[in-house]
C-alpha cells in the first residue's frame, strides 16, 4: 500500500524510507536510515517522538509509548548534541512514568539507588560557578536586603536552604561597608544536613570576624516543609529578611487527598481573601478559577461555604502564613519562571521542553560537549525533569510556576511587592555582561527581575514585605 | 608618655582595693542604705530624724591628695606616679585590674567601667571615616593620622603600578592553585597594597570621595576562598561525606576558577577607570565584583554562528512552526486552541475538507510559536483551555482522540476524527508542510498513507 503513493515521488530525505520499515519492536534492524539524518532533522524528529510518546502515555496506550521510546533510544544520547541530550532525559522521565504503573517492578528497579548528597552539593556549586543565574540572583537579593535594612541595627536573615556561602559572605561585606556602619547580624540557615550547616557556620563566622562585625550563625537542621517557625527564634526589635532560592515551589506539593488544612492558617488566609475580594471581585474569581485549573482541587467535604474551601490546602499556604506572622521586613524569592505545575502531563511536557531546552542550550554554549561537569549538571537537570514528568502528588516537588502566579499567591498571603531598585538591575546587568555571551538577558517585570536565556525566561527574582 | 611629677608636698593616700571598688562607702546606720557621698548620706539621715550635718567647704587650704594604685605590679603603685583624683584612681583600678562586666550590645567589646561602656555604646557602629584601605574610624584625628601613613604606602606601590598588578595576579593565582588557601595571607593585601585603581589615579584625594573607588583587593581576596570551592577543598574538615567529590574534576574546576579569576582581574583593572563615572559606584560596585568571576573564558562557542548546529530552542520553535498549520495563531490562542473545535472554521484558511492543502500550509504563520499544530498533527487533541496569554504551547492535552483506533506514531493522523477535530489534519492535509523542511508533497502523501493506518497495519504491511 505504501508503494502506491510513497514510492512515486522520492526525494533525498531518508525519512521517506521510514514507512518502508517496520515500526514494531520486534524488527531487528536499527533503522539504518537514522544514521543519515542530519542533526536538525534528527532534532525535529526527536521532538515529534517525545510529543507523541507523551500523548500515548497520557492516554494510556503504553504499547505505543513503548515503540516511541524505542525509536527515541536510537536517536537520543546524553552526550550528543543539545536536542539529543534533552531527549534522553525526557525519554527517561517518560519511561519512569510508565514504569510506575507497575509499582512492584518500579520499586525493585530503584531499590538499589543511592543518592549521594555530596554530588548534589558539588553540582550546585558548579551551577553557581559556571553559569551566572545563581550569582545574579544573589546579587539582586543581597541588594534588596541591604536596601531594606538601611538604618537597621539588628538584622536577622533567614536562608531557607543554605548551600552556597558566597551569598552571605557578600552580604556580610556589603553590610560592613555601609556608611552607617554594620549592624549586628544574625543569619539563620536551614538545611537537612548538619555537616553543611557546620561548614556554613565556619565560613561565615570567619568572614564576619575578618571584618569585625558582630555576627551569629544559627543552624537549623530541618526539611523546609517540617520547619517549626518557633525554632527560628525571631526576636522583637530585629529586622527580619528571608531569602528563598528556588525552595518555595516544593511546598506546592500536596497530597490531592488532603483537602483540609488546620483552621487557623486558613482563617488568616480567609482574611486576606476577603480583603482581596472586597478590593476586586473579579480578581478573586479569576484567581480561584485559575487555581482550580492548575491543580487546586475543590474540597468536597469542607465545612465552610466560603471561597476558602476551593483553595487546596498546600503546605505553601501554611508556610507563607507562618512567615507572614514573623512580619519580615523583606522576603526575597528566586524561582524558576516557567509553569511546570500544570495538571496534565502534556502541559508540563510542553512547558518543560522549552524551559530545559533553553538551559541545555545555555550549557552547550558554556561548556564543551565532553565536559564532565556539564554532564553532571545536565544529569541533575534530568532529575528535575523526571520529577516534573513522572511524579504526582507529594512526590512531585519541582512545581515551578510563573512569576505572575507567585505574585498572586504572595499578595493573597499578605505581602506587598517591593520593587527591585534600579541599582540592583544595574549590578545584575553588569554581572551578565562580564560573561561576554549575549545569550543572557535580563528584563524587568512589574518591579521584579527575570533572567532569561535568549528569549526564554529562566529565573525570576522578586522582593516582598510584610503588609498589615 | 607624659611624666608629670606630683607635688612633693602632696599627701599620698593608699587605699585598699576594697575601698577603691566600694561604691557605697557611706552607710546609713538605721537602714543600712549605702551612698557614694557623705553629703547624700547626711541628707538621707534627715529622713530618719537623725542629726545631720553637711560639711562645709573648709576655708583653709586643703592639702592636695594623691592616690596610688594598690596593685603592686602597676605603674601607678609608685608614689611618684600617683594619680591626683580619687575618681580617676578608682576608674583606673577597675579598668586595669578589674573585671569587665559591661558588654557592648552591638559588638563584643567589654568594659569594666560603666561610663566607658556608655561612651562606647554611643559611638559603636557610627563610624564616620573610612580610609581607602578599608579601615574604619570614629574619630577624625585618628583617621587623618592613619591616612597620612596609609597614603605614604600608596605612593610607594603606585610607583610600581605597571609591575604590581601582574605580580599580584600571579601571586594570587598561585594561592588559588594551592589547595590550602590561607585566608590570613590574603587579608594582608588590602593593608599592604592600595588598589591598583588607586594607583592609577593621580592625586590622593583626601576626602570621603575615596569611597567611590571600587575596592579591588579587599573583595578579591575575600572572594578567593569561595571561588576556590573552599568547602570542598578544605582538608581539615572532618566531614568526608559532605566533602566527597570526585577528585578528578576538582582540580579542573579550580583551574577553571583560577583561570577565570585571572580574566576577571584583567577585566576589572581595565574597566576601573570607566567605572569611576558610575554613580553609586561605591562599595556596592566592588561587592558585585564578587561575582565577576567568569568572563571570556566561558562560552567559547559563538551562539550565533551561522553554521553552528541549531539550538534546541530553535528546533522547538521550528517544530512548532512546522506543526502549526494555521495561519492565524492569535485566533488559535484566543479561542483556546480552537484547533480542535468547530470554531476553527472561523479561521479563514482552514479547509476542513480532504483537499490537498499545500498552498494553505505553506502560507505562513506570523507567530508560529506553538507546537500546537505539531501536536495536532501527531495526535489530534481535544480542546483545552488556554492557560495564559502568549506562552507558546507545545500542544494541548491529548485525550479523547488519542486512545482511539489510530495510534500512529510516526505521523499519526486521525482521519476518522474529522467531525470532532474539525480540523485536524485529515489525510494529506496538515502534513503537507515539510515536516523536516524537505521537499513538499512527498511527506504529505506519505502521511496521508499513514493516516489511514494504524500500527498494526504498518507491521502487517512489512
Amino acid at each position: 500500500m505504501f508503494q502506491e503513493d510513497g514510492s512515486s515521488s522520492v526525494t533525498s530525505s531518508p525519512l521517506q524510507m521510514f514507512p518502508m520499515m517496520s515500526l514494531s519492536p520486534g524488527f531487528m534492524s536499527p533503522y539504518p536510515w537514522l544514521k543519515d539524518l542530519k542533526p536538525e532533522e534528527r532534532g525535529l524528529y526527536l521532538i515529534h517522538l517525545l510529543v507523541t510518546c507523551a500523548n500515548h502515555v497520557s492516554s494510556g496506550s503504553l504499547e505505543n509509548a513503548n515503540i516511541a521510546l524505542d525509536q527515541i533510544s536510537h536517536l537520543a544520547s546524553p552526550d550528543g548534541d543539545t536536542m539529543q541530550r534533552i531527549a534522553s532525559y525526557f525519554s527517561e522521565a517518560l519511561a519512569d512514568r510508565i514504569l510506575r504503573t507497575w509499582p512492584g517492578v518500579y520499586k525493585a528497579f530503584r531499590s538499589t539507588r543511592i543518592s549521594i548528597v555530596s554530588e548534589e552539593i558539588f553540582v550546585k556549586k558548579m551551577f553557581f560557578e559556571l553559569l551566572p543565574f545563581v550569582k545574579v540572583a544573589f546579587v539582586i537579593s543581597n541588594q534588596a536586603i541591604v536596601e531594606a535594612m538601611e538604618g537597621e541595627r539588628m538584622v536577622h536573615v533567614i536562608d531557607l536552604n543554605v548551600t552556597e556561602p558566597a551569598q552571605w559572605c557578600a552580604l556580610i561585606r556589603d553590610l560592613s561597608a555601609r556608611p552607617e556602619g554594620p549592624p549586628h547580624l544574625r543569619i539563620t540557615g536551614i538545611h537537612q544536613q548538619k555537616e553543611v550547616l557546620e561548614q556554613m557556620a565556619h565560613i561565615l563566622t570567619e568572614e564576619a570576624e575578618k571584618l569585625d562585625i558582630p555576627f551569629q550563625f544559627n543552624p537549623i537542621v530541618s526539611k523546609l516543609e517540617n520547619l517549626d517557625v518557633e525554632k527560628l527564634r525571631v526576636k522583637t526589635g530585629e529586622a527580619l529578611a528571608i531569602s528563598s532560592m528556588m525552595q518555595l515551589h516544593s511546598l506546592l506539593a500536596s497530597d490531592s487527598e488532603l483537602k483540609k488544612s488546620p483552621p487557623t492558617p486558613m482563617n488568616a488566609i480567609g482574611i486576606h481573601l476577603q480583603r482581596v475580594a472586597l478590593m476586586n471581585q473579579g480578581t478573586l474569581g479569576e484567581l480561584l478559577e485559575k487555581d482550580m485549573v492548575n491543580g487546586y482541587s475543590p474540597s468536597a467535604d469542607s465545612a465552610s461555604s466560603s471561597p476558602l474551601s476551593s483553595i487546596g490546602s498546600s503546605n505553601i499556604d501554611t508556610f507563607l502564613n507562618a512567615i507572614w506572622g514573623l512580619s519580615p521586613k523583606v522576603m526575597v524569592v528566586t524561582e524558576q519562571d516557567s509553569d511546570h505545575n500544570g495538571k496534565s502531563l502534556m502541559e508540563r511536557l510542553s512547558e518543560s521542553l522549552y524551559f530545559y531546552a533553553a538551559l541545555f542550550d545555555c550549557l552547550e554554549s558554556a561548556l564543551p560537549r565532553a565536559s564532565l561537569e556539564r554532564l553532571r549538571m545536565e544529569k541533575m537537570l534530568g532529575e528535575e525533569i523526571k520529577n516534573v514528568i513522572a511524579c504526582e502528588g507529594l512526590e512531585r516537588k519541582e512545581r515551578h510556576e510563573k512569576l505572575e502566579k507567585w505574585n498572586q499567591r504572595f499578595e493573597l498571603a499578605g505581602f506587598a511587592s517591593v520593587p527591585l531598585s534600579y541599582y540592583a538591575m544595574l549590578q545584575a546587568k553588569r554581572l551578565l555582561q562580564s560573561y561576554s555571551c549575549d545569550g543572557y538577558k535580563i528584563k524587568e517585570e512589574n518591579g521584579s527581575v527575570v533572567i532569561c536565556w535568549q528569549d526564554r525566561p529562566l529565573l525570576s527574582v522578586s522582593a516582598w514585605r510584610f503588609k498589615r | 608618655m607624659r611624666h608629670v611629677y606630683s607635688d612633693p608636698d602632696a599627701e599620698v593616700i593608699a587605699l585598699s582595693p576594697k575601698s577603691l571598688m566600694a561604691t557605697n562607702r557611706f552607710i546609713c546606720e538605721i537602714c543600712n542604705k549605702g551612698f557614694q557621698r557623705d553629703q547624700n548620706l547626711q541628707l538621707h539621715r534627715r529622713g530618719h530624724n537623725l542629726p545631720w550635718k553637711l560639711k562645709q567647704r573648709t576655708n583653709k587650704e586643703v592639702k592636695k591628695k594623691v592616690y596610688i594604685c594598690p596593685e603592686k605590679t602597676c605603674v601607678h603603685h609608685d608614689p611618684s606616679r600617683a594619680l591626683g583624683d580619687l575618681t580617676g584612681i578608682k576608674k583606673h583600678y577597675s579598668r586595669k585590674h578589674g573585671e569587665k562586666k559591661w558588654k557592648c550590645e552591638k559588638c563584643s567589646k567589654k568594659y569594666a567601667v560603666q561610663s566607658d561602656w556608655k561612651a562606647h555604646s554611643k559611638i559603636c557602629g557610627t563610624r564616620e571615616y573610612k580610609c581607602d584601605c578599608g579601615t574604619l574610624f570614629s574619630r577624625k584625628d585618628s583617621f587623618i593620622t592613619h591616612r597620612a601613613f596609609c597614603d605614604a604606602l600608596a605612593e610607594e606601590s603606585a610607583r610600581f603600578t605597571p609591575v604590581n598588578p601582574p605580580v599580584n595576579l600571579n601571586l594570587r593565582n598561585e594561592l588559588l592553585m594551592t589547595n590550602n588557601l590561607h585566608n590570613a595571607a590574603n587579608s594582608q593585601f588590602p593593608n599592604m597594597f592600595r588598589p591598583e585603581l588607586g594607583g592609577l589615579e593621580s592625586g590622593n584625594q583626601m576626602s570621603i570621595d575615596n569611597l567611590q573607588k571600587p575596592r579591588l583587593p579587599l573583595w578579591l581576596d575575600n572572594t578567593n576562598p569561595h571561588l576556590n570551592l573552599n568547602p570542598i577543598q578544605n582538608p581539615s574538615s572532618s566531614n568526608p561525606n559532605f566533602l566527597a567529590s570526585s577528585s578528578t574534576t576538582l582540580p579542573e574546576l579550580v583551574q577553571m576558577a583560577a583561570a577565570s579569576q585571572n580574566q576577571w582581574l584583567i577585566n576589572r583593572s581595565s574597566g576601573a577607570l570607566k567605572q569611576e563615572e558610575e554613580d553609586k559606584g561605591n562599595m556596592c560596585e566592588a561587592i558585585s565584583s564578587l561575582y565577576y568571576s567568569n568572563t571570556s573564558s566561558q562560552h567559547p562557542q559563538e551562539t550565533n554562528h551561522p553554521s553552528a548546529p541549531m539550538s534546541a530552542t530553535a528546533l522547538l520553535q521550528k517544530a512548532a512552526q512546522m506543526g502549526s498549520t494555521r495561519s492565524n495563531n492569535s485566533a488559535v490562542f484566543g479561542t483556546g486552541f480552537g484547533l480542535m473545535s468547530s470554531n476553527f472554521s472561523s479561521i479563514g484558511n482552514f479547509n476542513p475538507l480532504n483537499q490537498p492543502r499545500n498552498e494553505v500550509c505553506q502560507m505562513n504563520l506570523g507567530k508560529p510559536e506553538n507546537l500546537n499544530g505539531l501536536m495536532a498533527s501527531t495526535s489530534a487533541s481535544a480542546l483545552t483551555s488556554n492557560h495564559g496569554g502568549d506562552v507558546p504551547r507545545l500542544f494541548e492535552s491529548s485525550n479523547s482522540l488519542m486512545g482511539d483506533s489510530s495510534p500512529l506514531i510516526m505521523i499519526p493522523n486521525n482521519k476518522g476524527k474529522q467531525a470532532q477535530s474539525g480540523s485536524v489534519i485529515e489525510g494529506e492535509s496538515s502534513l503537507t508542510r515539510d515536516f523536516l523542511g524537505v521537499g513538499g508533497n512527498e511527506l504529505a502523501k506519505f502521511a496521508s498513507m499513514g493516516s489511514s493506518m494504524d500500527l498494526t497495519h504498518y507491521s502487517r504491511n512489512m
